[in-house]
């Protein structure tokens, strides 16, 4: 698999420099319920996806991409 | 170039400007260049464009080295690989008077009964084949990976790519153009040179096109990505567009004798008589079919070569040099010779006619080297020039169509007649293809045989063979560059460990001490006076801003906010779904900051951590990872107070630094921060410094401790250490699905906070019947301990758990560990078996349950 991923703060890089955060999912309730939907039920799309990621050999900072899980290209 | 001649199986070879290790070996008589693979056949010079195997030879030890494409050297060492007792004199020949005994698929037909036959079998077949045996204890050179960007990426830099990388540029586009070999090298002086250098001149002034010589192109992968082999790096080429120019190979003819050395393709004779000033035989016949053969021609006649006879078709007679004989629409039937080439048989208008030769130049047809488009299945690439060309049909007439594996025409035949009847499942049978040209030269051949047989109607049974990367020969440590990376992390006290005598060991990244002199002697140490340890792995942050404690509290599983200054509390982290993945110490400040202490290994995971729920939560909160700024010596023991005492003026009694606290000291004239810590189980004192003041302080703790009789320790005695106080070890103890609760460290988590990461989980899991927890373990009948590592905890029959640590407890006196196990309805098992052993599962810690020695 190769990604090429724009990092917001230092711009395209290649993947092999980023950790994958897993899917975007808001996370604005305390209510345990509800949390327990957005960590064990991801809607796990085929298609155009919102993920977390996180430039651990660059900047070190989190940020929210959207990736296409069929064809894996960003943006 | 280093200057000089380079050595050939015990002889000295001279080496001229320009030349390949084939193209001298050539001028000082070399016609054998390898054994084949099954029938050691002689091989000599046939593609000269680093397809074909038939040059490889072993070079300064390597075998599998392509001859005709390396650039020669003074002092190389230079031998042919197979053959017993050498190439030229191979008795192994034999083997090719056995090919009927050894018919196609073979392997899967012949030595199968009786068992034991294949074992014997599969010990003379492996001596007999291979390229020669690999290099032993050779110096590994340091191969880098790189990523490198562009828009178009054009593979091959002929007059096609050359062409192609122009017009992108032109458009506006950035352009990497790559080719395998430097740009012409390969080609006689003609007119194609001439359009190449032209073109190459405009390629170079051209700012757009970053050109990438000698680099050869190994696939194509989703991206689309090519990576690309250099002599020492690996680039890893990320494009928009995929331009493909790889041109086209000569196609690869079948008659008998065609594997005879002195059977050359036009490429490879016109350039050894060009470049290399050699003519490919003394009497030289040309086959030429095509426009580029035509060139070959009259290249090797201008180079003084004597060709005797050109089969040339009726529209390319003119072409034809007056001293050269035209054959006219004539027919090559067969070469002859035994280990070399002694004759041609042409058919001219229906006559059989014989011709006296020593070299026989083919140049009849062209084969596409397509292999990245066939490649591609995710990705839409360009094809231009040659490549874009339909294969021609090369001539089936008998001789070998795998070059590689010695798969004969009649080899082919009787696959199609035993049932194996597509251009794939002949390659899988016949392992024609497999071999390192993997299809260059034998591919199109193979396809034509099966689309001839095949019925009409079936068009797959004669499609090519699927393409694989690499398409070139690569070493395994070029591939493994981007891995192979080894960043040896080192503490502040390293050259002190050195000097001291230690041994040094790998841990998660870090260089560390194992043990000074014996583990122990280091392990009473600190259990009856004072240890030191080198701690500056652990990971430390500074935590702060408005919302720290939130931060902390979402983060860590247990109760964070009652933590007052001054005060230290173990605590963990969870994932969203509840299991344990880092631990550490959180020490609260006076200004409402946090300093964390976290394990060594899980340093950069706990740093991804903090800031991503600062950032997921939009909290006023400053990370600061202080790992690399700050060491750390542990100084442990029942007189660790008398010696840190002896070196500050600050109170370090119990009240004043109690457990589970810290404070700033200046211990030694090194301001420090010492935390109080329980790992080891006795009084200790971390010494959290800057870093540069680590082998003062050291050496002052040392110097201080000798009449206590002090001593340092490593992760050996650490081990030991822990075990007794039954402290988990993440990654070695755990697994990772492990709640807290399975780990007993269910007292590090609060519930009773509205929310934490894992808290979702826990709560559902904490509904389920617990079914494994990790237990301790002492064992009866178990000398040491140590053979008990890993090893499955039974009961009767059944495996119910397994031991994850294992030691021999000077304090017990037996041996101790800590392991899984499974329980069932009645609870959970006392007494299991572990090998010989009794394992009874007891509380832990094994050493000082109630902790007073800590607290001291």
């Amino acid at each position: 698999m190769t990604l090429e991923i724009a990092c917001p703060n230092c711009g395209e890089r290649a993947h092999t420099e980023f950790a994958f955060g897993g899917e975007e999912r808001p996370h604005d309730s305390p209510d345990v319920a509800a949390d327990f939907e957005r960590v064990f039920h991801p809607s796990n799309a085929e298609g155009p996806q919102r993920e977390r990621w996180y430039h651990a050999l660059g900047c070190r900072s989190w940020f929210v991409l959207t990736r296409d899980t069929r064809t894996n290209r960003v943006g | 170039m280093t200057p000089g001649p380079l050595r050939f199986e015990g002889r000295e070879v001279p080496v001229f400007d320009g030349d390949t290790v084939a193209s001298a070996l050539f001028r000082s008589g070399v016609r054998t260049f390898s054994r084949s693979l099954k029938g050691h056949r002689r091989r000599g010079l046939y593609c000269g464009t680093g397809e074909c195997p038939n040059c490889t030879v072993t070079v300064d030890g390597v075998p599998g080295v392509r001859s005709c494409i390396t650039p020669a050297a003074g002092g190389m060492r230079v031998e042919r690989g197979r053959g017993w007792p050498s190439a030229e004199h191979d008795l192994l020949h034999v083997a090719d008077l056995a090919h009927p005994l050894m018919p196609v698929g073979f392997y899967l037909k012949t030595f199968i009964r009786p068992r034991f036959a294949w074992r014997m079998a599969e010990r003379v077949i492996r001596r007999a084949t291979g390229s020669g045996p690999l290099p032993a204890n050779a110096p590994a050179t340091r191969t880098i990976s790189r990523h490198v960007r562009c828009e178009t990426i054009v593979v091959g830099a002929g007059i096609a790519g050359l062409t192609a990388a122009l017009e992108g540029a032109a458009g506006g586009e950035r352009v990497l153009l790559c080719d395998e070999f430097a740009i012409g090298s390969r080609l006689a002086p003609g007119p194609t040179l001439d359009a190449v250098r032209a073109l190459e001149t405009r390629a170079r002034a051209t700012r757009a096109i970053e050109v990438f010589e000698r680099h050869a192109a190994l696939g194509l992968f989703d991206g689309p990505t090519v990576p690309l082999a250099g002599s020492d790096e690996l680039v890893q080429v990320r494009a928009d567009r995929v331009v493909v120019a790889t041109g086209a190979t000569e196609s690869h003819q079948l008659f008998p004798g065609n594997d005879l050395p002195g059977v050359w393709l036009g490429r490879a004779a016109s350039a050894m008589a060009a470049l290399h000033g050699v003519a490919p035989g003394r009497r030289v016949v040309v086959v030429a079919s095509t426009t580029e053969g035509v060139e070959h021609l009259q290249a090797l006649v201008a180079a003084g070569a004597r060709v005797v006879a050109a089969v040339v078709p009726a529209a390319f007679v003119d072409e034809v040099p007056h001293e050269t004989e035209a054959i006219v629409d004539g027919e090559l039937v067969e070469a002859r010779g035994h280990g070399r080439l002694r004759s041609v048989i042409v058919r001219e208008l229906g006559e059989r006619r014989r011709i006296a030769c020593d070299a026989l130049v083919l140049s009849t047809g062209l084969g596409p080297r397509d292999e990245l488009a066939r490649m591609a299945v995710n990705e839409t690439v360009r094809l231009v020039g040659d490549v874009a060309l339909e294969a021609d049909e090369p001539a089936l007439g008998g001789g070998y169509l795998c070059l590689c594996e010695d798969v004969a025409l009649h080899d082919a035949e009787q696959a199609w007649a035993e049932g194996f009847r597509s251009a794939e499942i002949l390659k899988r049978y016949t392992t024609a293809t497999m071999g390192p040209c993997q299809g260059a030269m034998c591919g199109p051949a193979l396809s034509c045989f099966a689309r001839g047989r095949a019925e009409a109607a079936d068009m797959r049974s004669g499609a090519r063979t699927t393409a694989r990367p690499p398409l070139r020969p690569v070493a395994l440590q070029t591939l493994a560059a981007p891995v192979h990376e080894v960043i040896e992390k080192r503490t502040g006290l390293h050259d002190t460990h050195v000097a001291a005598g230690a041994t040094l060991g790998w841990s998660s990244g870090w260089k560390r001490p194992i043990s000074y002199a014996d583990p122990a002697d280091e392990y009473r140490a600190v259990r009856e006076r004072v240890g030191l340890m080198d701690v500056g792995t652990l990971g430390r942050f500074l935590i702060a801003g408005r919302d720290a404690t939130t931060l902390a509290g979402v983060v860590f599983a247990g109760r964070i906010d009652d933590l007052e200054p001054g005060r230290s509390r173990y605590v963990l982290a969870l994932d969203e779904g509840g299991y344990v993945v880092d631990d550490g110490l959180l020490c609260a400040l006076e200004n409402g900051s946090y300093l964390l202490t976290s394990t060594s290994g899980g340093a950069e995971r706990m740093d991804a951590r903090l800031r991503e729920w600062a950032e997921r939560l939009g909290l006023h909160v400053h990370v600061l990872d202080r790992t690399s700024e700050l060491g750390a010596i542990l100084v442990a023991g029942p007189r660790a107070r008398d010696l840190v005492g002896g070196l500050t003026d600050d109170p370090i009694d119990a009240a004043s630094l109690p457990y589970p606290g810290h404070r700033e000291l200046t211990v030694a004239g090194v301001p420090c921060r010492a935390i109080r810590s329980g790992f080891v189980g006795e009084l200790a004192f971390e010494l959290h410094h800057p870093r540069s003041n680590g082998p003062r302080l050291w050496t002052s703790l040392q110097r201080a401790g000798r009449d206590m009789r002090l001593s340092p320790f490593g992760l050996a005695a650490l081990e030991l250490l822990r075990m007794e106080k039954g402290h988990v070890y993440l990654g070695q103890d755990t697994l990772p699905d492990d709640t807290p609760a399975k780990l007993g460290l269910a007292r590090a988590v609060d519930m009773s906070k509205p929310w934490f990461v894992g808290k979702a989980a826990l709560e559902r899991l904490a509904e389920l019947p617990p079914t494994r927890r990790l237990a301790g373990l002492v064992f009866e009948g178990a000398a040491d301990g140590a053979e008990l590592r890993g090893a499955p905890l039974t009961i009767g029959a059944a495996v119910v758990g397994r031991v994850t640590s294992a030691e021999r407890s000077p304090a017990l006196d037996r041996a101790i560990g800590l392991g899984w196990i499974r329980g069932g309805r009645d609870g959970f098992p006392s007494e299991l078996r572990a090998g010989n052993a009794v394992a009874r599962v007891v509380p832990t810690p094994f050493y000082d349950p109630e902790g007073t020695r800590i607290r001291g």
